[in-house]
């Protein structure tokens, strides 16, 4: 024989050095293979070689365990990375990860560091290329790539490392569904290929039929209330239009039926069996043409029950207000700016995929989910299946990324669904193609912006006009819409103001809570529309913010100027605005003026700027040795770190037009209408048990809440043992989202601690017959200055503290770009990025700083290439990472990091908020710079290079580049007055 | 991933025999090489073998890259890490080495093969998602929905109405403008045809990409020495920096004595159907002194028959400029012919 079939074989594998007989499926991956063998990890983030997070080394070499059969590992060394670690020694590189802290939610570290692991020293200077197969969401690589060069800053005091990070650099952190479960049955979903469809008959015979199927469920087994799979404190806040499979298809990708199965080949196989009957029903997808009279009604659903705004004109909902007189204030204005900003579909594309496994215990239902929000979900679960509360357990596990796409159930009333009909435990694990195609995106927003100021540059009058696209369900909108209106506008003291705003149905996959919840989109509109005002009356951005922005004493109004509940707890967006002013001044790769003062006319024609940039630009792939090429094309792909290399008898540095712009952002440091959490903390031995509701998915609130508690307790922060999101543990956490884990969860904390510290300064008191005010507690115990009670004696002594999200305070964040437009290529390079944000005091400023990095990335993603497209009929077209454009290590620029230095009257600690506010102003300020570069106001995002090049040209006028002279220098200076 | 039976070649006689003994349904075998793309397809449900030869082990006989006589040997089960790093390809075929590591990620580098790349599918996302009814490369006679579809990252050239999807691989436009031959081995014996010849035009039936026989195998890549190999690069345009398939690209190699062009080949990725070979753009620069004006001749020369969809305009002035600027930069390298 010259070959052997090997399927069905048991076969011998060495997985970590050891020795493993094994008997993979027909048609196995390595990944899946490694898991089922406790390798949990190898993880899935696309399974399709594009993310990198299942990255193992075979014979030495990093490779994808997703794309390799399991048989092919047979004979050959196979190294995960529970396997690079050996005898309780951390692998060097998982020591730098650890070290430099280069992670936050862990999902991707495993996958990078095998890939890091296996650099050799020249490589690991230069990493950017070598893990562009990595990718990671949350942290902006700054740490990452200070990791794997080894050139890690000192950590400073507060700069305490995350809880429960070696299990993250060394594979054992165990996520969602790193678990193993006896008699796990697999959901697969049958998706709809119609965007708008009546389901006549559904036929699931030939799928009952297939082996090993255990249920097919259609919307026949479905509860028939409607809920919404938004998760907010009050479930009153949003619009329940939903149901766990519907018989009304409302866009392309929507749940059709579910399969249970004994295993996923069987569930996929029977998913595919299911015929279905559609009644095909028009469809609409533009939200303008949705609201217009005559389109087709997407709800069909009574406003009382169901709180949409108005049914009829596909209204999810709507807001109106304002201040003043508008009319009267634009009158009496110096200079207008009027413009429509748009802001496109993107994805929390989070590398670990929603995705639950349920099982029932002791006659009560458990969910295990990767949520923000566990409480509310057992809640709604509760309520959807007609289950008191106490009979469903939701715990999390670490939660692999969030960005607000888990503030939402998605997946569990499905798995719950399944588990009650079957009484199995079942999974349901979306996959990449289904994250994109069935979950939710940010809104879509088409924004009018109308401002107007006099001379000196005073604002007369802002009018907004919102049309936010929520896709087939109304998840989030009330609350998006609610939020876009308010802050972005809230920011500027003004007399007149108008806001009208519309959340509006159309048959396109639903859109949801998005980090920075409807800021992102109205503040790319309102700062890009002050930074035009500011250019029309010839004053610098800077100064006109500081001529506008409010400050205490101001009332804080967008949708009306009543009473509410935000204050200045304290005040540094003063402070931001200097920094970030100060830094783009000094920057030398423009001369002197600060932008804006100058006219960008004279720089752009003119000058040449000065150094070749380098260092903060992003680095790219130097294509040919010796001499590389100069940069070309849309994106550029070449030669990445030098835009000023000429090719030979080209342009050169002239060719690149600089240009600085800045935006700032605003946000409440909590959402309105209450956020309640619960802390308990108790003394267990040496150590203190805190246990608080609320979930990590790498925001740092973890280590945030360690350091409250050990700070309050008077003891180092590893005495203080942490245990979360589980409801079985601790009191009602409304969850992980408006960026509450520090603000309102870390008081609840900080509440606990100190009560607990009272409780034990008591007891000691009493038994030390001394008074309290005498008695101190520190690490050793309670001390009145001549004995000690130790610790040890107190034991059992806890203390609860609550938080309810009220009064609430305002963070502030002002980002600052220089970048590069290639002037006959529209290659933009970000040559600078600055960020300046007031979060109140900073508990710990190495994870505060990864928030704002990360913040900072995936914004960037967004304002350059990321979108989740459609086609025509409301299908989505990029489902997966290759096609969908998440930044990588080697297209993102390093963003310096600057804290104003403030104390917050309200937050624990003087602490305020700062996760999801830092994405918010980076659109604005990249279109400002681009803007003072070229002179061309991009109003539509993704900024890609072919978009602003056809800007350049339709505004040139210019007749064609295609004419056979290239021209050169001089006369396309005549032709094309660049910043004009 | 539906479930496949799994069989492991260890020579290519056993391989053939093993893709013989399928050959009542052609579909249902394939060969695995590095597997990137048949896997992934495979779990897209895009392709559907049930039974797969792992042809890995013929690394040892065809996985090597030498220098033999002066022509370069790549053998086809090498990596495509293998060959990007290779001192030889970097130094006698820069563009060869270029095109390699420009591609992909570090850890599909380590993967793929060089005869598994040159056959890499489309990455159109309708012969991707077989949820879309029409594709003529996927069923055949189905239509094409990319034809007034999202058709950005479409072909320019080549392109007919029955598919315009672009052939997405960097690797086999160095081959194509380095004049390699291929070599095959199959049932009815071994042969080798110029690179030139491997890949079919889409007119008519698209969903045949290439000239393979069934069964047959690809097992090397014979690049002949040439001045030209020496100046060569790839330039590769694309949407962002890293980890992107080509917008447009260019291969090109120029023999240049005197500052007087001898002899020049251009090759364009990302904006054709299948590898393609700029002839009458080379023709242009034959004898003549290379400036910008004439660089941007031979653009306009390579685009004369390009057809725009709806979205790719672009494409066409994009890819004039990647030639003018990849020919420029050519020519100014600095090359050692010893």
């Amino acid at each position: 024989m010259s070959f052997q079939p090997t399927s069905f074989q048991p076969a011998t594998f060495r997985i970590d050095g050891e020795t493993i007989d094994a008997t993979p499926r027909p048609g196995q991956c390595l990944r899946t293979f490694l898991r089922e063998q406790g390798r949990f990890g190898v993880k899935k983030g696309c399974d399709s070689g594009d993310c990198g997070a299942c990255t193992v080394h075979l014979d030495g070499r990093p490779v994808h365990a997703c794309l390799l059969p399991a048989h092919r590992a047979e004979g050959r060394e196979v190294t995960t990375i529970e396997g690079l670690s050996c005898c309780g020694r951390l692998h060097p590189v998982q020591q730098r990860f650890l070290d430099a802290q280069a992670f936050q939610c862990g999902f991707c570290t495993p996958g990078m560091v095998m890939t890091a692991a296996a650099l050799d020293p020249a490589q690991r200077a230069r990493p950017d290329r070598l893990l562009k197969g990595n990718l990671c969401r949350c942290t902006g690589y700054r740490a990452i790539r200070e990791a794997v060069q080894g050139e890690i800053p000192a950590a400073g005091s507060r700069d305490v490392q995350a809880p429960g990070g070696r299990g993250v650099v060394d594979g054992t952190a165990r996520f969602t569904m790193d678990v193993a479960v006896e008699r796990l049955s697999h959901i697969k979903v049958l998706q709809s290929p119609h965007a708008s469809a009546r389901i006549r008959r559904i036929d699931v015979a030939a799928a009952m039929a297939v082996p090993g199927v255990l249920a097919v469920l259609t919307h026949r087994d479905a509860p028939a209330a409607c809920f919404s799979t938004a998760r907010h404190e009050n479930p009153l806040d949003d619009v329940d239009d939903t149901r766990v499979l519907d018989p009304v298809i409302r866009f392309a990708g929507q749940r059709v039926a579910a399969v249970v199965a004994e295993t996923e080949a069987a569930a996929e196989r029977a998913r595919d069996l299911i015929a279905v009957d559609y009644e095909i029903l028009p469809a609409v997808f533009d939200p303008e043409a949705a609201m217009a009279p005559g389109a087709p009604v997407i709800h069909d659903k009574p406003a009382a029950v169901s709180r949409i705004a108005d049914p009829a004109r596909n209204v999810a909902a709507e807001v109106h207000g304002g201040v003043g007189d508008v009319a009267a204030g634009f009158a009496e204005a110096d200079a207008i700016h009027e413009g429509v900003y748009e802001s496109q579909r993107v994805s929390h594309a989070q590398l670990e995929t929603h995705g639950a496994v349920g099982w029932i215990r002791n006659g009560r239902l458990v969910i295990r989910t990767s949520s923000q929000t566990p409480f509310l979900t057992r809640d709604a679960l509760a309520r959807l299946y007609d289950l008191p509360p106490e009979r469903v357990r939701v715990v999390c596990g670490r939660v692999g990324g969030g960005f607000g796409g888990k503030q939402e159930m998605l997946v569990e009333d499905l798995v719950a669904l399944a588990v009650l009909r079957t009484g199995r435990p079942a999974k349901l694990e979306l996959t990449r193609a289904e994250q994109f195609t069935m979950t939710t995106t940010r809104h879509p927003m088409k924004v009018r912006v109308k401002v107007g100021a006099k001379a000196d540059g005073a604002l007369t009058a802002i009018e907004m006009r919102i049309v936010a696209d929520t896709g087939a369900y109304g998840n989030h909108a009330p609350g998006v819409l609610f939020h876009a209106a308010g802050e972005a506008v809230a920011l500027y003291r003004c007399p007149n103001k108008k806001i009208d705003g519309w959340a509006v149905y159309t048959n396109q996959v639903p859109s949801g809570a998005f980090r920075g919840y409807g800021l992102s989109q109205t503040g790319f509109a309102v700062e890009s529309a002050m930074d035009e005002l500011a250019r029309r009356l010839g004053m610098d951005p800077f100064a006109f913010r500081r001529r506008n922005v409010v400050v205490p004493g101001d009332p804080m109004v967008s949708l009306d100027a009543g009473p509410h509940d935000v204050e200045f707890g304290s005040y540094g967006l003063d402070q931001c605005l200097d920094r970030v002013e100060r830094a783009l001044a000094e920057d030398h790769r423009i001369g002197g003026a600060p932008a804006g003062r100058r006219p960008p006319v004279a720089r752009a024609a003119g000058e040449r700027p000065g150094p070749a940039p380098s260092g903060a630009a992003p680095v790219g792939e130097a294509s040919a040795g010796a001499t590389p090429p100069a940069v070309g094309g849309p994106g550029e792909g070449v030669s990445g770190e030098r835009p000023a290399v000429g090719g030979a008898g080209e342009g050169a540095a002239g060719d690149w037009l600089v240009g600085r712009g800045m935006a700032v952002g605003m946000i409440d440091t909590i959402p309105p209408r209450g956020h309640v959490a619960h802390s308990r903390i108790a003394l267990d031995g040496e150590h203190y048990l805190l246990t608080v509701g609320t979930a990590e998915f790498g925001a740092g609130t973890s280590t945030v809440h360690v350091q409250i508690a050990a700070q309050a307790l008077g003891v180092s922060p590893d005495r203080i043992r942490l245990q979360q999101s589980d409801t079985d543990l601790g009191a009602h956490d409304t969850g992980a989202f408006g960026s509450t884990g520090t603000v309102v969860a870390g008081q609840a904390t900080l509440r606990a601690a100190q009560a607990l510290a009272d409780a034990l300064r008591r007891a000691a008191a009493e038994r030390l017959g001394a008074a309290v005010e005498e008695c101190v507690l520190g690490a050793g115990g309670v001390t009145d200055g001549r004995r000690t009670v130790r610790l040890s004696t107190l034991a059992g002594v806890s203390a609860e503290g609550r938080a309810d999200g009220t009064p609430r305070s305002v963070a502030f964040n002002v980002q600052g770009f220089v970048v590069a437009v290639h002037r006959r290529y529209g290659t933009l390079k970000i040559l600078r990025s600055v960020h300046a944000a007031d979060a109140g005091f900073v508990v710990n400023p190495r994870q505060c700083r990864g928030q704002i990095e990360g913040g900072v990335a995936q914004a960037i993603g967004a304002a350059l290439w990321e979108e989740v497209r459609l086609d025509g009929e409301g299908r989505v077209e990029t489902p997966a990472f290759r096609g969908y454009r998440l930044p990588a290590m080697g297209d993102l620029p390093v963003t310096e990091v600057h804290f104003a230095r403030t104390h917050d009257r309200l937050g624990p600690l003087g602490a305020k908020s700062m996760s999801e506010s830092p994405f918010n102003p980076v659109a604005a300020a990249l279109a400002s710079a681009i803007r003072d570069a070229t002179g061309l106001r991009m109003t539509a995002t993704p900024f890609l290079a072919d978009r602003i090049h056809a800007a350049m040209r339709a505004r040139a006028a210019e007749p064609d580049f295609t004419q056979p002279d290239f021209r050169t220098e001089e006369t396309d200076r005549e032709r094309h007055p660049a910043g004009s | 991933m539906r479930p496949f039976q799994y069989l492991k070649a260890t020579n290519v006689a056993g391989a053939l025999r093993a893709g013989r003994d399928a050959s009542d349904d052609p579909s249902a075998t394939a060969y695995l090489a590095g597997g990137t793309t048949l896997l992934d397809l495979m779990k897209l449900d895009v392709i559907g073998p049930t039974r797969l030869i792992d042809l890995r082990a013929l690394a040892s006989e065809h996985g090597t890259i030498r220098v033999d006589g002066d022509a370069l040997r790549l053998g086809a089960f090498a990596s495509m890490a293998a060959a990007a790093d290779h001192p030889d390809v970097r130094e006698r075929a820069p563009v060869i080495a270029q095109s390699l590591s420009l591609a992909a990620s570090a850890q599909l580098r380590n993967m793929a093969t060089l005869g598994g790349n040159v056959l890499q599918r489309t990455r159109c996302a309708y012969f991707r998602d077989p949820s879309w009814a029409a594709c003529n490369k996927r069923r055949p006679g189905s239509g094409c929905a990319a034809v007034g579809g999202a058709n950005r990252q479409h072909a320019v050239l080549g392109a007919g109405a029955d598919c315009i999807a672009a052939y997405p691989g960097d690797f086999a436009q160095a081959l194509i403008a380095l004049d390699a031959t291929v070599r095959l081995v199959g049932p009815e014996g071994a042969r080798s045809i110029a690179f030139s010849d491997l890949h079919r035009d889409p007119k008519g039936a698209p969903h045949l990409e290439t000239t393979l026989k069934p069964g047959e195998i690809v097992t090397e890549f014979v690049v002949p020495a040439a001045r030209w190999a020496r100046r060569s690069l790839y330039l590769k345009i694309r949407d962002r920096q890293s980890y992107e398939f080509a917008v447009t690209s260019a291969a090109v190699a120029l023999d240049i004595e005197d500052g007087v062009v001898g002899e020049a080949r251009i090759a364009l990725g990302g904006v054709a159907t299948r590898p393609w070979r700029a002839t009458t753009a080379e023709e242009t620069l034959r004898g003549a002194v290379l400036t910008e004006a004439r660089a941007a001749e031979a653009g306009r020369a390579a685009f004369a028959g390009a057809v725009a969809q709806s979205h790719n305009a672009f494409k066409i002035e994009l890819g004039r400029r990647t030639i003018v600027r990849a020919l420029l930069a050519a020519a100014a390298m600095e090359v050692d012919h010893g």
